[in-house]
């Protein structure tokens, strides 16, 4: 719950720092496109990832953040466009750029005849920035990191979804990394385990690791991330940090007033539009600013106890822009 | 005193590698290969076959000539045919069923229990891993033929004795050479099972069901072995993958029956570049 609340605040402090020039980005296509014959997964999606943030691509299933996140790391080729990453040609310079980069995607794969620990030491094995005397200590620290070095020795075959996924994310953090991309990273945790997982996107968002996760969990989203970027039927839609996009969803005004008809028709005459919510006056700052809401309520001998700025929800963005394309 | 410097340097600035040491990840696979129970089992299996073949010829006597291989039958009294034999009998089938095992975990296996991107995201570049996978098919298959031919040695000293080898050809070898029969014929058998290897690793490169490769290669064997026993397509032998698997007792000859041996190995050679040429090809552009 704490790392919760740290990651919104921290979150929101230092987005406005990054530039966004292409130094400046961890990873970013452009014109990037796959088509499976007919079906077009991904259409010309020009996506950025500045460094040090941490991006969520939101979209319901099948919109093509999966895809994306493949093209992205070489494990598919695209139809047409370009795709880098830390600054390298992916599929390309591969062999540079993946070094850095820990992924979690389509779900953790390791094999079950073997313990979480065995497993976690083959990936070691083929890790090219451990050491070989590195190898056993940071298989350790991993496994202490998500919370299973009591189950390590335990065969993965009798792993719980939610440990599964936790030797997942243990594997994509076994070097310090650059970025690291999680495709959908709380499927099959408990809430829990989905607490563990937003503090460890918080330790690395911390660190100045960027971060790359693919959701379709909004609420996952707006807890965890400072960018966003939507994606619909293979089509980017929008990105941007998360707060000016909230901030785009349109603020509102909620006031509770000693006198509900009285204010309402006071802010009626002044040509400003209200509309009462539960036992509050709720009003869209579209083209009014509140102080003018405040004073006009006050002149009227309306009595104002409390006034407080409310945002939309990304729910209610996602909404609105999910429905405008279709 | 040489690694001191490269250590302080490692400790200040991050290494920058873009693969892992090639003999770390050839030791891992290895290892993967190795303490995979099913591989363990079968070796067990081909270690158990010279024995069980050997007991039954001590209890029953050998086959008269005419009746199943003609090496079988000049087991009794002559301990080193029996690891021949042996490999004869398991080279029809169960070596192959080996070989193309381990060859569908290696692609196929790994693909469906999604460790496969993590070997490529590591990253393993895609030409390495098929060279990576490539040796553990080779290092399974050539123990599965290692220990049939030290087993079938052993019992075959242990249950006929014999300080030499009495070749087809009638005459006497002594054990030194007779050693070297062995292994040559060992050798050679590997050889043609790398082969069902290699094409075993190209299948497995084009599908995540390591069912569909053992099933594929199997039917061939049998299609094959069909295909060989008809007269009316004698011209389709030389390219036929099982012609001449058993000319492997050539080298119990004396002396050494060499062409067919050549022309055997001419023939697997050309599959197992077949088979890698094809899985580099698949596995460079295959969506993982």
């Amino acid at each position: 719950m704490a790392g919760t609340a740290d990651l919104s605040e921290r979150g929101t402090a230092d987005t406005a720092s990054a530039p966004e020039d292409d130094g400046a980005l961890a990873a970013r296509t452009r014109g990037l496109r796959k088509t499976y014959g007919r079906t077009t997964a991904v259409a010309d999606v020009d996506l950025d990832v500045p460094r040090g943030a941490v991006l969520g691509v939101l979209g319901p299933n099948g919109s093509g953040k999966t895809t994306t996140i493949r093209m992205l790391l070489g494990l598919t080729q695209p139809t047409s466009g370009s795709a880098e990453l830390l600054g390298h040609a992916m599929p390309e310079h591969a062999g540079r750029a993946l070094p850095r980069v820990g992924a979690l995607v389509e779900g953790p794969g390791f094999h079950p005849f073997l313990s979480g620990r065995e497993n976690l030491l083959r990936c070691a094995a083929v890790e090219p920035e451990l050491a070989g005397a590195a190898r056993r200590g940071a298989v350790e620290e991993a496994l202490e990191r998500v919370g299973l070095t009591g189950a390590a020795r335990r065969g993965y075959r009798g792993y719980s979804l939610g440990m599964k996924q936790r030797l997942g994310l243990a594997a994509a953090l076994l070097t310090p990394r650059d970025l690291v991309v999680l495709d959908e990273p709380t499927n099959g945790l408990d809430p829990a385990g989905t607490r563990e997982i937003r503090r460890i996107i918080a330790d690395l968002h911390a660190a100045g690791t960027t971060v790359l996760l693919s959701s379709h969990l909004l609420a996952e989203v707006e807890a965890t991330c400072t960018h966003v970027a939507v994606l619909q039927r293979g089509s980017l839609l929008t990105q941007g940090e998360l707060t000016s996009l909230l901030e785009s969803g349109g603020t509102s005004l909620s006031v509770s007033v000693s006198d509900n008809s009285a204010g309402m028709a006071a802010l009626r005459d002044n040509g400003i539009t209200t509309r009462q919510e539960g036992e509050n006056l709720r009003v869209e700052l579209t083209d009014v600013e509140a102080p003018d809401v405040i004073a006009t309520l006050v002149r009227a001998g309306v009595g104002v106890h409390e006034a407080r700025r409310g945002r939309a929800g990304l729910e209610d963005i996602f909404a609105r822009l999910t429905e405008e394309e279709s | 005193m040489t690694t001191t410097p490269a250590e302080a340097e490692r400790a200040s600035s991050p290494p920058h590698r873009s693969a892992a040491p090639l003999v770390r990840v050839l030791s891992a696979e290895l290892r993967w290969v190795l303490r995979r129970p099913r591989n363990l089992l079968a070796l067990l299996l081909v270690a158990a076959l010279p024995v069980l073949i050997g007991t039954a010829i001590v209890l029953g006597g050998s086959p008269p000539p005419g009746h199943g291989p003609p090496v079988l039958s000049s087991v009794a009294g002559n301990g080193l045919m029996l690891p021949v034999a042996t490999l004869v009998l398991a080279q029809n089938l169960l070596l192959p069923l080996i070989a193309a095992m381990v060859a569908a975990d290696a692609l196929a296996g790994e693909s469906s229990h999604g460790t496969l991107r993590g070997l490529l995201l590591a990253p393993v570049g895609r030409v390495r891993l098929v060279w990576v996978k490539a040796f553990g098919v080779l290092a399974m298959t050539v123990l599965a033929v290692a220990v049939i031919v030290v087993s079938g040695t052993i019992t075959g000293l242990v249950a006929f004795g014999g300080d030499g080898l009495v070749t087809l050809s009638g005459t006497t070898l002594p054990l030194g050479e007779a050693l070297g029969r062995v292994a040559l014929a060992a050798g050679w058998s590997a050889i043609q099972m790398l082969a069902v290897g290699a094409v075993a690793l190209a299948i497995s490169s084009t599908t995540e069901h390591p069912l569909v490769v053992l099933a594929v290669i199997l039917g061939s064997l049998i299609v094959f072995g069909v295909l060989g026993a008809i007269p009316a397509l004698e011209w389709l032998q030389p390219v036929l993958i099982t012609t001449g698997w058993s000319s492997v007792v050539d080298v119990l000859r004396d002396p050494i029956l060499a062409e067919n041996l050549l022309t055997g190995l001419w023939r697997a050679g050309c599959y197992v570049l077949i088979g890698i040429s094809a899985t580099i090809a698949r596995m460079t552009t295959r969506d993982i």
